[in-house]
């Protein structure tokens, strides 16, 4: 057998973690109840994450075991909506014990506000493995642009 | 538990369970979003069954506006004792959904006894 040196690669970038850090504790601050939290969201309701990037935002949200088909996805200029149902086993049967089950089902909605910034027309969504990504572009003006200038 | 048994542990997600018993099987729901199949490693050594999952969508590029979704590798040892059959467990993972149903072996399992007579 062969020994390798094992390398942590987050050793390499101390600060990078720090960053993370400052940052989660950035949005702690800024954290308001109404901001993400719609009027008939459930207390239970799915996680999701909303990731801004230089021409896109990118909403990712866990939806394991919910099919493309239970899932309802609407946007009204930046307010986008997420309405499924998620369906637990409906098995019916004497012989049946349940021992554990942190798992929930039923309805839910999540409703949330996404910067100015976004073309509610070019939306693309897509699931995967149980997980639901929605990427929304944003609008042509408000994208950086590089302006070259020549020297002359 | 011992303190490097709960330091490695902590670095772990530990997936939402749901165990049953249905027809003389036990089953075990786990709720894995963002695994796929090829991600899974499922082992059986002696009385522990092992999931370990590493995911591949950690960390995104950008700024994060809304972060509530849990990341890192899944992990859920289960202890199984020997009345199960371990050439029978099988798993199934859809849409971020793992099942693993288990079979008793033959022996525990309760036999009808018929009853002769006239």
């Amino acid at each position: 057998m062969e020994l390798t040196k094992w390398r942590n690669n987050d050793l390499l970038d101390p600060m990078g973690e720090f960053e993370r850090l400052q940052d989660e504790i950035n949005r702690l601050f800024d954290w308001t109840y109404p901001s993400n939290r719609g009027l008939f969201d459930r207390s239970l309701s799915p996680a999701v994450d909303v990731i801004e990037r230089e021409d896109e935002i990118l909403l990712q949200c866990d939806l394991p075991g919910v099919d493309r088909d239970d899932l309802d996805l609407s946007i009204s200029r930046n307010v986008i909506t997420i309405k499924g149902e998620k369906k637990g086993e409906q098995e019916q049967s004497e012989d049946k014990k349940t021992y554990r089950k942190e798992t929930w089902s039923g309805a839910f909605q999540r409703t949330i506000s996404l910067p100015e910034t976004v073309d509610p027309e070019k939306i693309e969504a897509n699931m995967k493995n149980g997980v639901l990504t929605v990427k929304l572009a944003k609008r042509e003006e408000v994208k950086p642009r590089q302006i070259s200038v020549k020297v002359k | 538990m011992s303190a490097q048994e709960m330091k490695r542990k902590a670095r772990f997600l530990q997936p939402l369970s749901e165990i049953r018993e249905l027809d003389h099987k036990v089953l075990i729901r786990l709720e894995m979003p963002g695994v796929s199949k090829e991600d899974l490693n499922i082992q059986v050594e002696n009385d522990r069954l092992r999931v370990f999952a590493g995911r591949q969508d950690k960390q995104m590029n950008g700024t994060y506006l809304l972060r509530e979704r849990n990341r890192g590798d899944y992990e859920k040892v289960f202890t199984i004792d020997e009345t199960i059959d371990r050439d029978s467990i099988e798993a199934v993972m859809k849409n971020g959904i793992l099942d693993i149903s288990l079979e008793y072996k033959k022996e525990v399992q309760p036999r009808k006894i018929e009853i002769k007579g006239t």
